[in-house]
């Protein structure tokens, strides 16, 4: 049966699974044959463009470009979509015609940032000053002695001190929000003199919450490390971007529990899209890792979503380059 | 969230008027015994369709199963041989598509989920198409009940465009909510692209309001509730597997799972969404249900809550 819907990607071609034929061969051609003629690319072929596999493609492109100075012109009308896709208060939305930013303005940034050039300096301030306003709504003094009072604070071990991002305005915090917006706030340097401060705080505030919500024994999932007494199970995605995120800390404990959980459960992963990814996090902190043989039936299935033959392709790549280089077209 | 202007209207918009539950006809529901996975269920399943007389020829069917993580132990997601049975009873009654959709809301690894709980071994045929219906195109719809302080969501355009949408939940209690069956599983059609994973901004809005609000806007045709191994205690997820050897058909999601609280030994009118899901939605009062096949007696099979949902047990 089917991953996706009936729409597939086009001209997949069988056999081309190894790591080095795989961005050139595969990425490059159905990335550029699937772009919309807005600039954008939906989560699959002829797809409605939206910000998050728009970004992903962009980085994707990128990664590639800098080492082959391919199709730079799919890159920049990737760019314009996405420059044209932000709103007035700087943020990006996740949906077509959606007037309220999100998480992904965090992403949008970051993608933004990496290509280094001056033209976006402006887009990117505004989205990350959103970002640092962007306080979530759990863990304010009101709802802290609200959970205090009520009780609630039995029901999910954690500290509400600390305080993240949440996936869209007004929710709690989360792990792979706040993972993104620590990975944009790196460059906190962009947002302008009269932000650092808050930036830093920001920042400090969530290094804290992600550590806080890890999974005993190491890892992330969404964010409930434990509920009613019960341990949360770590899940790929969440722990790659939180470990990325929290990177430049590699001989903190926390960091060491979770790269062996991963390291662990790596030959156990199924789906591409974890697969991919924790190809990334582990590449990022040096570990080696064995590559499981190729299943063409297996990669057929991914690309048909766009944002993870994206994922697949910068897994090929070199992640600690495009981690965090600026890149010039 | 914002205003959302219908962009177009090449979907079919499946937000209905709704009529109070006084004034709709009584509801039938079928429970027909199932020990367990391994017998012949797409006989029982098909045979309890044709109960209903479904309008499905020609129609695209979309099923959609409760798939919450990953699952190698089979406990926590709609089993597959329950999904494969209802794909082909589906075709068998006409249908000229039967998808299968979800969007799962706790890992955006959806393909990973779908591998743990082995749906390709049981659902072969390439012409039964699997859709995440976290990344589909979505389309803004108004929810005009106003039960929470949303006022409108994004919908994946699969669910929209379907012409039957049958809820495929597990037997399962909630932790939040009391229960998840028909009801609570529509919110898995809420697209984690557009409201993350966790869909957290349903809980801020009130899960019990968010259910009514969902279900109003997009409410499900039917409903089939895998009932042969349920979850009990600490669910959706950290619960334990509890056999009740039952499924449960019905046209009326709200008839369905109040039936479905009724065989879990648990009391409908005291779970707050049923209640409220009751005067609007459907019939949670039992001379209101017309019961065929099975009689609730012979399958109630206890299930525990956690002790906050101690006032839903019937203590009978």
């Amino acid at each position: 049966m089917d991953i996706e819907p009936a729409e597939d990607l086009p001209g997949f071609p069988t056999g081309l699974t190894s790591d080095h034929s795989f961005p050139k061969g595969v990425c490059t051609p159905l990335l550029r044959d699937v772009q919309n003629s807005d600039g954008g690319w939906g989560f699959r072929s002829e797809g409605q463009s939206r910000v998050e596999p728009t970004c992903w493609s962009i980085k994707a492109l990128t990664a590639l470009a800098h080492a082959d100075n391919a199709d730079e012109r799919i890159i920049r009308r990737g760019l314009d979509f996405l420059t044209r896709a932000q709103l007035a208060d700087g943020s990006w939305s996740a949906a077509p015609g959606e007037k309220t930013g999100c998480w992904l303005t965090s992403l949008a940034c970051w993608v933004l940032i990496a290509m280094g050039d001056e033209k976006y300096a402006k887009a990117v301030a505004a989205g990350l000053r959103w970002v640092c306003d962007d306080w979530p709504r759990d863990s304010t003094w009101w709802r802290r002695s609200i959970r205090k009072l009520s009780g609630a604070g039995r029901y999910a071990k954690q500290n509400d001190l600390y305080r993240g991002w949440a996936w869209t305005p007004g929710t709690s915090s989360w792990v792979e929000p706040t993972a993104f917006a620590l990975l944009a706030l790196e460059n906190q340097d962009l947002v302008g003199g009269d932000l650092n401060a808050p930036a830093e705080k920001r920042r400090r505030l969530g290094e804290a919450l992600l550590y806080d919500r890890m999974c005993p024994g190491g890892g992330w999932n969404c964010g409930n490390p434990e509920v009613y007494g019960v341990p949360g199970e770590a899940l790929v995605i969440p722990t790659t971007w939180a470990l990325l995120a929290l990177r430049h800390h590699p001989d903190r404990r926390e960091n060491k529990e979770s790269l062996a959980w991963m390291e662990n459960n790596f030959t156990k992963i199924r789906g591409q899209a974890s697969y991919a990814l924790a190809r990334i996090c582990l590449a990022v902190y040096d570990r080696q890792y064995e590559m499981r043989a190729a299943n063409a039936d297996d990669d057929r299935d991914s690309v048909r979503s766009v944002q993870v033959l994206a994922w697949m392709s910068l897994a090929a790549g070199n992640p600690r380059q495009w981690l965090t280089a600026r890149t010039s077209l | 969230m914002a205003n959302c202007a219908y962009e177009s209207l090449t979907t079919t918009v499946r937000n209905r008027a709704l009529i109070p539950s006084f004034q709709r006809a009584a509801s039938n529901v079928v429970i027909r015994r199932a020990a367990n996975y391994e017998q012949e269920l797409e006989a029982v399943i098909y045979e309890s369709l044709l109960e209903f007389a479904l309008p499905v020829k020609d129609k695209v069917v979309l099923l959609k199963p409760n798939f919450v993580g990953l699952d190698p132990l089979g406990v926590m997601n709609t089993h597959p041989a329950v999904i494969a049975a209802a794909c082909e009873s589906f075709l068998r009654l006409g249908a000229s598509e039967v998808l299968i959709g979800d969007g799962p809301a706790m890992d955006r690894d959806t393909e990973a989920i779908l591998e743990s709980v082995r749906l390709r071994e049981f659902v072969r045929s390439s012409e039964r198409k699997f859709v995440d219906l976290n990344t589909d195109d979505v389309e803004c719809v108004p929810l005009t009940t106003k039960a929470s302080r949303l006022k409108e969501l994004y919908f994946p355009r699969t669910v929209l465009g379907a012409d039957l949408v049958v809820s495929m939940p597990k037997l399962k209690t909630h932790h939040w909510a009391g229960v998840t069956l028909s009801l609570k599983n529509m919110f898995g059609i809420v697209p984690g692209s557009c409201y993350g994973w966790p869909k957290n901004i349903l809980h801020w809005a009130g899960i019990d309001n968010a259910i009514l609000d969902i279900n109003a806007a997009v409410p499900p045709d039917f409903a089939i509730v895998d009932g042969i191994v349920g979850m009990e205690g600490n669910g959706p997820i950290q619960g334990t597997p509890k056999a009740c050897g039952a499924l449960i058909f019905g046209d009326d999601p709200v008839a369905v799972d109040a039936t479905c609280c009724r065989l879990m030994g648990l009391l409908p009118e005291r779970v707050k969404y049923l209640a409220a899901a009751g005067t609007m939605l459907g019939h949670v009062r039992v001379d209101r249900i017309q019961q065929l096949g099975e009689r609730v007696e012979a399958l109630r099979t206890k299930f525990r809550v956690i002790r906050e949902f101690d006032s839903i047990r019937d203590a009978a």
